[in-house]
C-alpha cells in the first residue's frame, strides 16, 4: 500500500473519531493544555527576568572594570574580605596616575540616608559620591538640568543629580531643578534629573532611587571623614585595548599601590559585567531548570492522561479494528491511526495552550516584566505536543495494531 | 486418514482453476492449558467458479476452516495454497494483503464500520489496497449501484436495515475482485425474506463467475450451493457435489 494514502486516510479516521467524541477529546486535552501553559509561561517568565537583568545592567557597561573591596558576587565566608583594608580616594588617584591618562577613572562611594523635601520624606535612598565622570562610565545622562562638573567636586559644592523616581516622589509634577533636597541633615541643590532607567532587576540596584553627589562632599554628609570612607573605582577600559589586558595591568598596578608583596593575595577585588552575568546564569539557569522539571510533570501527568484514553479507544475499537485488518490493514495503518489520534489531541492542547500562555506572557508583559513569546518557545511548544502525543499515543496503538484479527471480530 | 484420500480428483496444479488447495492441514490452539485440535488433517481442493457450502455442527472445525481459508489463521501444519502461493507460512501483514486482495468477507454481522457512510466503507479495501482516489470513486460506486444501493452512498451504516448492511459488506467484498468471497453465515441475522434476497444476490455473483464459499449450519441455504463439504470433528465427512458447475 502506499504510504501517502495510508497516512491520509489514517488522519482522516482519527479526526473522526476525535470529532465523534467531542467532549472526550477536549478533557483529554485540558492536561496537556494546563501542562503546556505551564511550561511555556515558565520559559517566557525566564525569558522576562533574564530581560529585567539585561535592562537594569545595561548602563553597566562591558567595557567597565570596578576596583572595590568586597566582589559583587561573594563566594565563600565573607570576613575574608570584610577584613580587608577600605579602598581610599587616594589609590583611585593613584591608578589614574599610573594608567597614564589611559582609560577613564571615577571614584565613588555609596550610602544610605533618607531624603527630604518639605513635608514629603523618601526612606534609604542610594546616595552616591562622586566625580563628572559618572556618566562616561556608566551610559546613563541626565533628562533636564545637567550632571556634576569638575568645579563641583573642587569646591565641594552641596549640589545633587537625582533619581527620576525621587524626582517623582519629592517634587510631584513640579520642576526640581532650583529647588533644595535634604540629605541626612544636609541641604542640596538640584541641579540635574537624570533620565529614567525603567525596570529594575529584582533585588537589583534600582538606578531611578539614586542620588549623586560630589564625592569631595560626601563625607561630611554622610557622617564619617573622607579619608576612612571605602571607595569603588570605575575604569573605562580604552577602546582600542583588549579588556584582559587592560584588566591585568589595572590588577598589578593595584598591588602595587596596595603594597602586596608577590606572595600576597589581591585584597581588592575586580568587578565586571561579565562577572554579574556569570552569576546571574548560574542562579537562573538553576531556579529554571527547577521550574521547568516541575512543570515538565504537570505535563507529564497530561501525557499520562492521553495514554489513558488511548487505551480506551483502542478496546472500544476492538470490534473496528478486527474489520479493518480481515479487509486488509495492515499493522502500521492501525498504528497510525491511534498515533494520529493521540497527537492531534495533544497537538490541539498545545495550541490552545499556547495562546493561554500568550494571554498570560501579554499579562505579565504589562505588569511585570518585559516578557514574550519567541518563534523558538512557539515552536519548542508545537513540538513538544506532538512528541508527547506520540509517546503517550505509542503503547495503546501499538496494543491495537498487534490484536489479532480473529480475536478482535470477535470482540462485543 | 482414509478419509482424506478420496475427494476430489483434481490433477495436481496442472488444472489451471484450481484456486484453493489445502493439504492435511491442522491447527491446534489451547484454551487456558487445554490443547483443542480444531482441524486434525483437512484436505480440500476448490476450483475456480465454484459455489461450495461448508457445514458441520457447532465444534466440527468449520469457522476455524474459514478463518484458515480467509488468511486471519495459519495452519498448525499442512500446506495451505492460493491461488498457487503458499499462505501457511506468511507473515502477518502478507497475510492481510493476501486478505486484502484475494478474500471478499461476507459476515453474519456485516461488520461494517460504525459512524462512516456505506461511500467510506466500501472504499476502504481499496484504500488499503492503495488504488488512487479517482479510481476508487469509480470502482465504490460501480459495486454500490450493483448491490442497489446506489441512492444509499451517502447514508451511514446504523440508518440502514439489516438486509442492506449485507448489501453494503458484499459490495465491500467485491470491490478488489478478490479470487473467494467468503461468506460466514451470511443469512444468520436476517430474516427469512430478506435472508432470501441476499442468497439471490449471492447466486448472481456466482453465475457472473465469483467463487464463492458460504459456511452455514442450515440446509437451505447450503441448498444454494452446489457442492456441500461437512465437517465433523476437525475432519471432513463428506464431499458432495450437488450440482454440476456448466
Amino acid at each position: 500500500m502506499k504510504l501517502y494514502l495510508d497516512i491520509s486516510e489514517s488522519f482522516k479516521i482519527a479526526l473522526g473519531a476525535i470529532v465523534a467524541n467531542k467532549s472526550r477529546g477536549a478533557l483529554t486535552a485540558l492536561g496537556i493544555i494546563i501542562g503546556i501553559v505551564a511550561v511555556i509561561t515558565t520559559m517566557t517568565a525566564a525569558n522576562g527576568l533574564k530581560n529585567t537583568f539585561r535592562q537594569t545592567f545595561a548602563s553597566v557597561g562591558s567595557d567597565v572594570i570596578y576596583v572595590s573591596k568586597r566582589p559583587w558576587v561573594q563566594m565563600g565566608p565573607g570576613f575574608r574580605f570584610r577584613n580587608r583594608k577600605d579602598i581610599s580616594l587616594a589609590a583611585s588617584d593613584a591608578l589614574q596616575q599610573k594608567l597614564l591618562g589611559r582609560g577613564v577613572v571615577n571614584p565613588s562611594i555609596g550610602g544610605n540616608k533618607n531624603v527630604k523635601y518639605q513635608s514629603k520624606i523618601l526612606e534609604n535612598i542610594n546616595i552616591s559620591g562622586t566625580t563628572e565622570k559618572q556618566i562616561i562610565v556608566s551610559d546613563m545622562v541626565p533628562s533636564i538640568g545637567r550632571f556634576l562638573m569638575p568645579f563641583d567636586i573642587e569646591y565641594k559644592k552641596s549640589v545633587a543629580v537625582i533619581g527620576s523616581e525621587i524626582a517623582d516622589g519629592l517634587y510631584g509634577n513640579s520642576d526640581p531643578i532650583g529647588k533644595y533636597i535634604k540629605i541626612g541633615r544636609n541641604k542640596f541643590l538640584v541641579i540635574g534629573v537624570m533620565e529614567k532607567q525603567g525596570t529594575s532587576f529584582f533585588g537589583g540596584p534600582n538606578f531611578d532611587r539614586q542620588i549623586y553627589i560630589p564625592i569631595s562632599t560626601f563625607g561630611k554628609t554622610l557622617g564619617h571623614n573622607g579619608g576612612r570612607a571605602n571607595v569603588n573605582i570605575a575604569i573605562k577600559a580604552p577602546s582600542q585595548e583588549s579588556m584582559a589586558d587592560f584588566e591585568f595591568e589595572v590588577i598589578g598596578e593595584m598591588r602595587k599601590i596596595r603594597g602586596l608583596k608577590p606572595s600576597e593575595d589581591d585584597d581588592f577585588s575586580i568587578n565586571k559585567l561579565d562577572t554579574l552575568l556569570d552569576a546571574y546564569n548560574n542562579m537562573m539557569g538553576a531556579v529554571v531548570l527547577v521550574g521547568l522539571i516541575i512543570t515538565s510533570i504537570s505535563l507529564f501527568v497530561g501525557g499520562v492522561g492521553v495514554m489513558n484514553i488511548m487505551f480506551v479507544s483502542v478496546t472500544e475499537r476492538t470490534k473496528e479494528i478486527g474489520i479493518r485488518k480481515a479487509i486488509g490493514a495492515k499493522k502500521r495503518s492501525i498504528l497510525l491511526q491511534f498515533l494520529f489520534e493521540s497527537s492531534i489531541i495533544c497537538l490541539f492542547g498545545g495550541i490552545v495552550g499556547l495562546s493561554i500562555a500568550a494571554l498570560l506572557t501579554k499579562v505579565i508583559n504589562d505588569m511585570l516584566m518585559p516578557a514574550s513569546l519567541s518563534p523558538s518557545i512557539i515552536i519548542s511548544a508545537l513540538v513538544i505536543s506532538i512528541v508527547v502525543g506520540v509517546v503517550s499515543g505509542f503503547v495503546p496503538a501499538y496494543r491495537g495494531a498487534k490484536l489479532d484479527p480473529i480475536e478482535a471480530l470477535r470482540y462485543e | 486418514m482414509s478419509v482424506q484420500e478420496q475427494p476430489q480428483m483434481i490433477n495436481d496444479g496442472e488444472m489451471p482453476d484450481v484456486i484453493l488447495k489445502i493439504n492435511d492441514v491442522t491447527r491446534t490452539y489451547f484454551m487456558g492449558d487445554q490443547e483443542v485440535n480444531a482441524l486434525r488433517g483437512i484436505t480440500l481442493n476448490i476450483n475456480k467458479g465454484e459455489y461450495v457450502a461448508i457445514m458441520g455442527p457447532s465444534g466440527s472445525g468449520k469457522s476455524t476452516l474459514m478463518n484458515t481459508i480467509g488468511c486471519l489463521d495459519v495452519p498448525t501444519s499442512g500446506s495451505y495454497h492460493l491461488e498457487g502461493v503458499a499462505v501457511n507460512d506468511m507473515s502477518e501483514d502478507q497475510l492481510a494483503e493476501i486478505r486484502n486482495e484475494k478474500i471478499g468477507f461476507v459476515f453474519q454481522t456485516f461488520n461494517l464500520v460504525p459512524r462512516v457512510s456505506v461511500f467510506q466503507n466500501v472504499e476502504l479495501p481499496l484504500i488499503y489496497k492503495g488504488v488512487a482516489k479517482r479510481k476508487r470513486r469509480e470502482i465504490v460506486e460501480k459495486a454500490i449501484a450493483s448491490v442497489g444501493l446506489a441512492d444509499r452512498a451517502g447514508h451511514k451504516s446504523n440508518e440502514l436495515s439489516g438486509g442492506q448492511r449485507q448489501r453494503v459488506a458484499i459490495a465491500r467484498a467485491l470491490v478488489c475482485e478478490p479470487s473467494i468471497i467468503l461468506a460466514d453465515e451470511p443469512t444468520g441475522n436476517l430474516d427469512s425474506k430478506t435472508g432470501e434476497e441476499i442468497m439471490v444476490l449471492l447466486n448472481r455473483l456466482h453465475e457472473k463467475g465469483h467463487t464463492i464459499i458460504l459456511v452455514t449450519h442450515e440446509d437451505e441455504i447450503a441448498e444454494h450451493a452446489h457442492r456441500i463439504v461437512r465437517l465433523r470433528d476437525g475432519l471432513v465427512e463428506s464431499d458432495i457435489i450437488t450440482t454440476t458447475v456448466s
